[in-house]
């Protein structure tokens, strides 16, 4: 008689930090869903990717506006002491078996305090997802932090690997509401921006996170590396100006198509002379005085490379996976499951070799 | 362990951590499908190159003044899985034999297969046993890793050319030493030449009682207890004397010729009757003068008398080792250079002269550091014509460049102890018994006391041994300035 390998669920760990106590406990259901999702592919053929990629837990936006206007805001760096905080996810599909596709899932949260930098890494955590589970997956994510609100619901996506995408985004909300519940004072930095997606859903998630944030008098600021933003036909990240001091430059009259929806005041952020520009947002329920000298407070706390804040560069990196990661965690589930590795041909190559433009 | 690649003769195979093998060691290639197997040995470790390994050491490395500490939360447990495939080795291996239905090949030209091939560890004691390294003469010559004992048969030394090279204090006159107390087991006749009067307790314990064979171990010091009278030297090896060691010239030596024929006529072949005749003999003077020169050269040596008594019969000794064996141990510690070459001439003429005639069977010669007494033409000599006499040498040095390259090509063992030195690796690596690879990569890592056997004696397999200790006196010791105060 086959027998199922009984999975047991430990309790999830607690960490003590030397400076701060935070609340690290990572929601079990989380674990859980991890586990569970995995333990049917026990003996079954794996196949290892053939094109590996990695995604950040970033998300696209779908949205017209039309800025009416742009209002610049010197910035004169603040020293006084404020934690930097960061939080940062990223998935990456680690192979694919008969019927769905592996993938993990890590997050770091970091935080500058007392000129040191310090992290938290949360996983990997690796989801066995297809078309039997995710919706059972789906309606578990609901479930998967005891604060979050529970009123609305989960749509299964369209697209398959809008699944992946969206697990990440809970995952990132989990990490993003621990900081902010733990932290007091300080800044936040979130990868990214402060729109509830298509892809995330109307979520009330990212609201309760920033409510929780200023309840602890924290300001959340959201940085995107990318936008599609564009003001007279420019994207607002490459607004040409004169000034080099650092500076903040809010664009007005942005108005996302429903049901999307802007949490943060947007902003262009030039943080130092020279490097790139970033769009910058704010959380809306702050005062625009308070969210500029929030941003002051992180020039003066922060260390900057090419504009962008060493905290936040730390947890992306430290939350991307390595090709050597990747192979360990192929190892794992080959080990731990039982999975016999196959290599299908990759048609890709096959039919167009050197000449295809793949995904790698 | 996975087989990666095979260039040439070296196989690449991959493995974990927790499998690996060292350098030196043997593995097992099975291919079960063939029905064939492969023997291939460690000739180098290294990282596997694992991809991304690099990004994520620079994410590991320290910011600025400090590393960023921090805490990871990891529920699946999968980090000893990263570490697992970070930790993993690449393992370049040496093709040394194939074994199939007919055993055991040298070619290592067939391609097991890299899916189905199982691969493990070889154990040197199955090597010895697959290689049938043990003969009917066993020598121990110490333990391998595994602490098992490591022996060779004596008749892989028997009419071969052997190299003891290591440098200095890592043991290469004691490892001589036991290969000579081993043959003399056996009943075989060795001479040594010693540089530093480190043979010449061979006979005796560490605490100075004698051993079982002290009776048979000859320790001759010239002008000391080993002179020769001049009645029992044959004209050749004078004339080697002469025109070897004290470079006379030829038309010299056709005088020389005369002097000697004509005293041996006469009856008196003794050292004052052959100056008196130099200074008489009716010749070119600058003859005369040459001749007079050599002549005195011999005199101040001490080496010859005219005292028959006084003279060691070196050929009695050597006819006395017929029977039960013996050791000759020529000192040479206190010799000056000219007069060491007439000694060493002397020894190799009456060598070559007793084994042509059958009387002696065959000689194990041990040469310590030779290219300070052995001329130039003599290298050759030695290793290819004397060697059909029955004199099978074995060079010993901490210089293996001052051994020329022909000497290296054809050496049959090689007992090689640590050398650092790239140059000297390059040297030895010449033999043509072994591949430069593995004389490099295993020689540079030998421990004191351990030593890479490489030859006919381990039937071609490298196998690296610790030499096991002989309970007799040290003399080989450097004398030091400092042991009062310390």
């Amino acid at each position: 008689m086959l027998m199922i390998q009984q999975l047991s669920i430990a309790a999830t760990q607690r960490y003590n930090f030397p400076h701060r106590n935070i609340e690290t406990a990572l929601p079990t259901r989380f674990i859980e869903l991890s586990i569970h999702s995995l333990k049917h592919i026990n003996d079954v053929p794996f196949q290892l990717n053939q094109h590996l990629f990695q995604y950040k837990g970033n998300l696209q936006e779908w949205m017209e506006f039309e800025p009416r206007e742009i209002q610049s805001f010197p910035l004169k760096p603040k020293t006084q002491e404020t934690v930097v905080t960061a939080v940062d996810t990223s998935w990456v599909k680690i192979g694919e078996t008969r019927t769905g596709v592996l993938l993990a899932i890590r997050g770091a949260n970091v935080w500058r305090e007392a000129k040191k930098f310090r992290y938290l890494r949360f996983g990997p955590l690796i989801f066995h997802i297809s078309e039997e589970n995710k919706e059972s997956l789906l309606g578990s994510m609901k479930e998967v932090h005891s604060k979050f609100p529970r009123t609305h619901e989960c749509r299964v996506p369209s697209s398959f690997w809008q699944i992946p995408m969206r697990l990440t985004y809970v995952f990132e909300r989990s990490l993003q509401f621990m900081l902010s519940e733990n932290m007091s004072n300080s800044i936040i930095l979130f990868d990214g921006s402060l729109t509830s997606s298509m892809v995330e859903g109307p979520s009330q998630s990212m609201k309760q996170v920033l409510s929780v944030a200023r309840k602890g008098h924290n300001v959340v600021l959201a940085l995107s590396k990318a936008t599609t933003l564009r003001f007279d036909g420019c994207l607002i990240t490459e607004i040409p100006t004169e000034n080099w001091t650092p500076c903040l430059f809010k664009i007005n009259g942005l108005e996302p198509r429903p049901p999307l929806e802007f949490l943060g005041h947007v902003y262009v952020a030039r943080l130092a002379r020279g490097g790139y520009s970033f769009r910058l947002d704010i959380d809306k329920e702050v005062p625009i005085s308070h969210g500029i000298e929030a941003t002051e407070r992180l020039l003066g706390n922060d260390l900057f490379s090419q504009n962008y804040p060493e905290t936040l560069r730390l947890a992306h990196i430290l939350c991307t996976f390595t090709a050597n990661e990747i192979i360990g965690m192929q190892h794992y589930v080959t080990h731990k499951y039982n999975m016999r590795i196959s290599t299908k041909p990759d048609i890709h190559r096959l039919l167009f070799g050197v000449f295809g433009k793949g995904e790698d | 362990m996975k087989i990666y690649r095979k260039e040439s003769d070296v196989l690449h195979i991959l493995s974990s951590r927790d499998e690996s093998a060292e350098i030196g060691d043997y593995l097992l290639v099975k291919d079960t499908d063939s029905g064939k197997e492969m023997i291939v040995q460690v000739i180098d470790t290294q990282f596997a190159n694992v991809p991304g390994l690099l990004e994520e050491l620079l994410r590991s490395l320290p910011d600025g003044s400090e590393i960023v500490r921090g805490n990871d939360f990891d529920p699946l447990e999968i980090a000893p899985h990263v570490t697992y495939i970070q930790d993993s080795n690449m393992l370049r291996c040496k093709i040394r034999a194939s074994l199939g239905k007919r055993g055991l090949s040298p070619s290592g030209s067939w391609l097991p297969s890299r899916s189905r091939s199982t691969i493990e560890k070889l154990p040197i004691s199955s090597l010895v046993k697959i290689a049938e390294m043990n003969g009917k003469l066993p020598i121990i010559v110490g333990s391998i890793k595994d602490n098992t004992v490591l022996t060779i048969d004596a008749s892989s030394l028997d009419g071969k050319l052997n190299i003891i090279a290591g440098k200095k204090e890592t043991g290469k006159s004691h490892l001589s030493k036991l290969l000579m107390l081993c043959l003399l087991q056996y009943g075989a006749t060795a001479v040594v030449f010693d540089l530093n009067g480190e043979y010449v307790s061979l006979g005796l314990t560490s605490d100075g009682k004698r051993t079982a064979s002290h009776n048979r171990i000859h320790v001759l010091t010239p002008s000391q207890n080993f002179k020769v009278a001049l009645g029992n030297l044959h004209l050749n090896v004078l004339l080697n004397i002469l025109v070897h060691a004290l470079r006379l010239p030829g038309t010299s030596t056709r005088e020389f010729r005369r002097i000697w024929r004509s005293l041996k006529e006469k009856g008196i072949l003794t050292l004052r009757d052959l100056g008196d005749s130099i200074r008489c003999w009716n010749c070119n003077h600058h003859v005369r003068d040459a001749l007079s020169s050599r002549y005195h050269a011999l005199v101040n040596s001490g080496f010859f008398t005219d005292n028959v008594a006084e003279g060691v019969l070196f050929e009695e000794i050597l006819l006395r080792t017929r029977q039960g064996g013996g050791i000759i141990v020529v000192k040479l510690r206190d010799t000056s250079s000219a007069d060491r070459q007439i000694v060493v001439e002397y020894v190799l003429g009456k060598l070559v002269e007793l084994l042509t005639s059958w009387r002696l069977k065959a000689v194990f010669l041990f040469a310590e550091e030779a290219h300070i007494y052995l001329r130039e033409t003599y290298w050759d000599d030695i290793v290819t014509r004397m060697r059909h006499f029955g004199i099978f040498t074995t060079f010993i040095t901490n210089q293996p460049d001052t051994i020329r390259e022909n000497i290296y090509r054809q050496a049959d063992n090689i007992f090689l102890l640590n050398f650092t030195n790239e140059h000297d690796l390059e040297a030895v690596s010449r033999a043509s018994s072994v591949d430069a690879e593995t004389v490099k990569s295993i020689a540079r890592e030998l421990p004191p006391r351990h030593c890479l056997l490489l030859g006919r004696a381990v039937r071609d397999f490298p196998i690296v041994v610790r030499v096991r200790s002989l309970d007799i006196k040290t003399m080989g010791e450097t004398r030091l300035f400092f042991t009062d105060t310390n």
